[in-house]
């Protein structure tokens, strides 16, 4: 291949990599724009009564004795009707106290607290919900992770937009509780609030595709059952139930208001596992939905096709921003240095679209929208995270996990870090 | 001082130091943490309308306000006036910023401004023009016409509300609501909310058997019992949808006809005459419920919904009317909540 080609060939994928980073950050823009001075849109936030509907709500736990008690607490005090609430913790292979500890609270609580216990079958969250799912025909089933701890009013939230028989999952808002432990956990804290005040919110507001995150959500048994269930050797079964249930015409709502406490990773090799695991996991998505979501655009609003594609691409970035690179770094030892404009497009455009990160822009209006005033000072320290979230994802994008449609799948988990015991808080 | 070396040196000093401004902040901000503690999570008076009420129930316990000496001054300084038959307020002295309590049911002077809470021991009963900041009644509350509350107003028995009238914030009562014509409102709540004092007879719900049996034309089935249809769908009259509906245009269900699920469009909903949806009725566009109809479940609308001479819930089951724009007309009979997150008004 002559060096004239080898150019050529670079400037072509050049182009194409600040055009994706392009659309990235226009949407980002266009989200952070719409959340400082659109509509905030909440329909179903002000549903204060009604004959609620009965309620499953499923906590998943793999070795999780250091937090789930604090969970199951939470969840005990919460305002739903009793006769309509069952609390299923699942425990799937636990080798800690966690059994003992969910046996301990179904004794306790008989009836309200009816624990599902798993020695075999598919490990894995997605497996251990399909087959808990399976023994309830309960209206809504809702998801915690052992270490959310909701406040009393959010189950009555979260199961409010399921009175519109169109919506089929619901997710709401994650708060970090452990903000102060360190510079990684003020910056994710950063991070989730750029993600969900603004991101989700936004997609909220503008009817495309609010993700379904797998926690603090759930899901109209109807829906679940008409998109044939939760996928188990799905590495991201949220992400996957996301766009099955987009594609198969259902609503998913995102609920500001809806706010639960979550745990953060407080060291980096955790983060980075955590961030490496949703890579993987929403790649496998992209492959398996890519084709079916842009094959249904004659059902689906076009804008809700093309957020649903940027959402699922998202993990991908990092990979076009390398190359991006890559082919400049080419250029210009070939003697064809690229343009100087483009180089800062991709710059900036880079910073603000990189996987799962809040951009810049994103936090800064969200904070001013949390009416946090002083945590946006740390702003600068997100390159930090940028730069570890980039080279994570693009690692986890690169390996062959990421594009297998089945594999044998395990539990991932975040490390938990919590020494004592946690109340549930309200203001 | 010529030399390029240095010039260079300084130069890239100088950057160097414009480059950390921003982390100067950050790192302030790190050592010496002043916002790290995890945001506040829902506040306890949201999905709580009786919040305020309760607070103030429970404050006015603490500071004897319910006892049969009244203190003249709250713990916190402020002066405590009681209006009574025996020692009314002063008429010429239309505002005020004391602590009022209404030790019985002796009408407040017209056009009285109450800028402080208000305590009212027994039956309130309001003259016209009256404003009052923040209202708790132990007993019934009857307000004028023209009055308005700018903060909330709560009933321990039955709030009475008359034309022409402001509730901003929060009307809640334990027992009942009873709004005139032109009350404008914001957020109500009570076992039961009606416009002008006229019982409206619920729609009958008849065994199913009784109807024709309806089944949208063209609709996708999302599960058993379970309609999408592609456009707009008329429930013809006298006849029943088993099931739950959604559609893309909108939804008009006929007289009489009946639905057992509950319905979405995204264009408007009509419920005419007679008609029962048993579970909830949204829409982003407008929903109207029509004279003598009847909708069990909560009515959810991105735009407004108009209720008319109909009945929405029942005593025994409570809901909720949400929208941004709710007109009531006379007869509606809610139980449960009304909440107009942008324009609440009954009209005639």
């Amino acid at each position: 291949m002559s060096v004239a080609t080898l150019v050529s060939v670079s400037n072509v994928v050049l182009w194409f990599c600040i055009a994706v980073l392009a659309i990235y950050t226009l949407r980002h823009y266009f989200f952070t724009l719409n959340r400082l001075f659109g509509r905030h849109r909440q329909p179903f936030v002000d549903i204060l009564q009604a004959e609620w509907p009965s309620l499953v709500v499923f906590v998943p736990a793999h070795n999780e004795s250091r937090v789930v008690r604090d969970s199951l607490d939470a969840l005990l005090t919460c305002d739903y009707p009793e006769d309509r609430l069952k609390i299923v913790p699942i425990d799937d292979r636990s080798t800690d106290d966690t059994r003992s500890i969910l046996i301990e609270y179904a004794e306790n609580y008989p009836g309200r607290v009816v624990p599902f216990l798993r020695d075999d079958g598919i490990p894995g969250k997605a497996a251990a919900l399909a087959d808990a799912m399976a023994l309830h025909t309960d209206e809504v089933f809702l998801v915690f992770d052992a270490d959310y701890i909701p406040g009393t009013r959010l189950l009555k939230q979260l199961v409010s937009p399921f009175f519109d028989p169109e919506v089929g999952a619901v997710m709401g808002r994650v708060v970090p509780l452990n903000v102060g432990v360190s510079l990684l956990t003020r910056l994710l804290d950063l991070e989730r609030a750029g993600g969900y005040q603004v991101d989700q919110q936004a997609r909220m507001n503008l009817r495309l595709v609010p993700q379904y995150g797998g926690t603090v959500g759930g899901v109209r048994r109807a829906a679940l059952d008409h998109v044939g269930g939760w996928r188990v050797d799905s590495l991201a079964e949220d992400t996957d139930l996301t766009v099955r249930l987009v594609i198969a015409g259902w609503e998913v709502v995102y609920q500001n208001r809806s706010e639960c406490y979550e745990e953060v990773p407080e060291t980096w090799e955790s983060r980075i596992r955590q961030i490496k695991r949703w890579a993987k996991g929403h790649n496998q998505t992209l492959r398996r939905y890519l084709g079916a979501l842009i094959r249904n655009r004659s059902d689906l609003p076009f804008w809700q096709v093309l957020d649903g594609v940027l959402l699922l691409g998202v993990f991908v970035v990092p990979l076009v921003l390398l190359a991006g690179w890559l082919c400049t770094i080419a250029l210009f030892y070939a003697g064809y240095p690229p343009q100087w404009g483009r180089i800062t497009i991709l710059a900036i455009s880079s910073f603000n679209t990189v996987g799962n990160f809040a951009a810049f822009f994103q936090v800064a209006a969200a904070s001013r929208l949390d009416g946090s005033r002083e945590r946006i000072r740390m702003l600068p320290f997100l390159f930090l995270g940028f730069l570890v979230s980039t080279v994570s994802v693009g690692r986890a994008s690169l390996s062959r996990a990421s594009w297998l449609r089945g594999q044998p799948v395990q539990w991932q988990k975040t490390e938990r870090h919590r020494e004592a015991r946690v109340q549930p808080r309200n203001k | 001082m010529g030399s390029p070396t240095l010039t260079f040196v300084l130069l890239l000093m100088a950057l160097l130091v414009w480059m950390a401004i921003p982390l100067i902040p950050a790192f302030m901000e790190l050592m010496r943490p002043r916002d790290a503690s995890p945001l506040d999570a829902v506040g306890n008076d949201a999905g709580n309308l009786t919040y305020f009420a309760e607070s103030f129930t429970a404050r006015a316990t603490r500071e004897g306000l319910l006892g049969t000496m009244v203190p003249p001054r709250l713990s916190d300084g402020t002066a405590v006036r009681t209006h009574s038959v025996g020692q009314p307020l002063p008429v010429q002295r239309t505002a005020f910023d004391e602590f009022i309590v209404l030790m019985d049911s002796e009408p407040l002077p017209e056009g009285t401004e109450l800028a402080s809470e208000c305590l009212a021991r027994l039956t309130v009963r309001g003259s016209a023009n009256v404003t009052y900041r923040a209202l708790l009644g132990q007993r019934d509350v009857y307000l004028g016409p023209r009055s308005v509350v700018q903060r909330w107003v709560h009933a321990r028995g039955r709030l009475e509300v008359a034309d022409n009238s402001r509730l901003w914030g929060r009307a809640t009562a334990d027992r009942q609501i009873v709004l005139g014509t032109n009350v404008a409102f914001d957020r109500l709540e009570s076992d039961v909310i009606r416009v002008t004092d006229v019982e409206t007879a619920e729609a009958p719900v008849l065994p199913t058997g009784a109807y024709e049996r309806f089944v949208p034309r063209k609709a996708r089935e999302l599960g058993p019992a379970y309609w999408r249809v592609e456009g707009g769908v008329s429930i013809p009259a006298g006849s029943v949808l088993i099931g739950s509906l959604i559609a893309t245009g909108s939804i008009v269900v006929n007289d009489g006809a009946r639905i057992t699920g509950s319905i979405k469009a995204h264009g408007e909903v009509i419920v005419r005459n007679g008609a029962v949806v048993v579970g909830s009725v949204a829409a982003r566009d407008r929903v109207t419920i029509e004279r003598g109809a009847r909708v069990s479940g909560p009515i959810i609308s991105e735009t407004a919904v108009v209720v008319e001479a109909a009945v929405v819930g029942s005593s025994g089951k409570k809901t909720t009317i949400t929208a941004p724009i709710v007109r009531l007309l006379p007869g509606a009979t809610v139980y449960g909540a009304v909440m107009a997150a942008a324009d609440g008004l009954t009209v005639s």
